[in-house]
């Protein structure tokens, strides 16, 4: 039998657009040729030790054979070269792995939020549709930067339709995209060009307190605001239930929708045990509204 | 942006700077230790701060400047400022003062980019050199630990009061420009 490598396959290992056609050649080596009296003619093409029909070969020389396939569907790995030597042993020749995958679809739906997730601390989230699977090992990567100012790539963990940026910059406008890379493409999504100020969800209020006052109708509220003021003005959404009762009652937005840290609710009933909730957002309407705040009760006061 | 977003945006920019200086400068005096973060401590500016831009200014002289003008001294200033500030980073022991100091770096440069932006919208030319790049001029290192505590005391101090006149500039040059008009260049006319 033979004993060294007597030749060898281009392309070496390649990736494939699914559906598009495809030629590799198995080329010999002339030092096999004298010693092992072999020639390209007697090369067998395999599919996973499939053979593949002999329509699809082609000698172009005494050492070397194509193979062609119109639909690279059909192809798997591995693709092998193979020789029917004298007295019909068939021997292997050489071997390659074939990728056959899709190029990355333009990522679509960017969106992004500013998580406040303490006191001084914000992140924020963008995410997106990473379109079609693609069947190859496809990185993705969130990108933002300012004129003349670059920012590290945010490279998503284990997923690929979000990343979360931890240090982020308010009112500077900052444009961010998404770019998607494999072996047979590259794409990006449209850019959103955003100052983070305005796409923030807030910590709700906290250390919320009720204070029942001298009124039987009327329970003050108050509240910290943990986004400073110099970030934003908060305007604020504030419900309220019997306590038992599972209907919510709100007051008024348009009588909340400035800066503050109390309010009094009025038109309660008296000697009655109320439950609040308060949410609040930027003032100008811009974001998103926090979640709602831990509940707090209070009772008003006999009549 | 139009010219009155882009002077709003700025100065929303600068009084965020404020507060996150106001309790940077307060965490980093701690750090560089007594005498410098004691609240009477007051001392006469040596030559050596002079590198440092002096927010020091004739009131009078400053308002009788052109928008322009007092634009691009802001502009410049902060470019400065920025180049000493990340020296500063660069030295500082601690991770969390590192990553606070390296965050206000971002902000001040997303200034200087602000105030760029501003004065394109108004037509005017930026001052020469590349924004938060140039390098401080060739001044000596501080020869001892005391007076390199000096000059970050001093930049500190001089930074609070850059961003404190400044957020007073913005706010009128606010007023004098509506937010959805087409700015001309009106000093290019002579009105």
């Amino acid at each position: 039998g033979l004993v060294q490598s007597c030749g060898h396959i281009i392309p070496e290992s390649p990736v494939l657009a699914l559906g598009s056609n495809f030629t590799a050649l198995c080329i010999l080596n002339e030092s096999c040729l004298d010693f092992g009296n072999i020639y390209a003619s007697q090369i067998i093409w395999k599919i996973k030790n499939k053979l593949v029909p002999k329509e699809q070969y082609r000698e172009i020389n005494r050492t070397v054979s194509s193979v062609t396939f119109n639909d690279t569907s059909s192809l798997a790995t591995p693709l092998t070269c193979n020789i029917l030597a004298d007295g019909q042993i068939e021997q292997n020749i050489y071997g390659i792995t074939v990728t056959v995958g899709l190029p990355p679809e333009k990522p679509k739906n960017l969106s992004c939020i500013v998580h406040q997730v303490s006191r001084f601390t914000y992140v924020m989230t963008c995410t997106w549709n990473p379109g079609r699977h693609t069947f190859l090992d496809t990185q993705f990567r969130l990108r933002y930067s300012w004129p003349e100012e670059d920012f590290p790539d945010c490279i998503p963990k284990d997923v690929n339709n979000s990343c979360t940026i931890a240090d982020i910059q308010f009112f500077v406008n900052t444009e961010i995209w998404v770019e998607a890379t494999n072996a047979l493409g590259k794409a990006e999504s449209d850019h959103l060009v955003i100052d983070p100020v305005d796409i923030v969800k807030p910590l709700s209020p906290q250390n919320v307190s009720i204070t029942s006052g001298f009124l039987p109708t009327v329970l003050q509220l108050c509240w910290e605001n943990w986004i400073s003021s110099a970030v934003m003005a908060l305007k604020f959404n504030i419900r309220y239930r019997i306590a038992g009762d599972t209907n919510w009652m709100e007051v008024p937005l348009e009588d909340t929708a400035s800066p503050r840290t109390s309010f009094s609710v009025q038109g309660l009933r008296p000697y009655t045990e109320y439950v609040f909730s308060i949410r609040c957002m930027k003032e100008d309407g811009q974001g998103y509204w926090s979640d709602w705040s831990e509940e707090k009760t209070g009772i008003t006061v006999e009549d | 942006l139009g010219a009155g977003q882009s002077i709003q945006q700025t100065y929303d920019l600068t009084r965020y700077l404020e507060h996150q200086l106001r309790t940077l400068a307060g965490t980093y005096l701690n750090y560089l230790g007594p005498p410098f973060n004691e609240p009477d401590f007051n001392p006469p500016r040596l030559a050596r701060a002079e590198r440092v831009p002096s927010a020091t200014v004739d009131l009078d002289l400053w308002r009788g400047l052109t928008d322009n003008a007092r634009l691009a001294a802001n502009y410049r200033a902060y470019s400065r400022l920025l180049c000493y500030l990340r020296v500063l980073d660069e030295q500082v022991g601690t991770a969390e003062l590192r990553h606070r100091l390296a965050h206000f770096c971002a902000s001040l440069q997303g200034l200087v980019l602000s105030i760029g932006g501003v004065m394109s919208s108004l037509g005017y030319p930026l001052p020469a050199g590349p924004a938060g790049t140039p390098a401080p001029p060739g001044a000596p290192a501080a020869p001892n630990d005391f007076l390199k505590k000096m000059d970050d005391f001093w930049l500190l101090k001089e930074l609070q009061t850059w961003l404190w006149r400044s957020a007073k500039d913005f706010n009128r040059l606010k007023k004098k420009v509506p937010p959805a008009v087409v700015t001309l260049r009106l000093e290019a006319r002579g009105f």
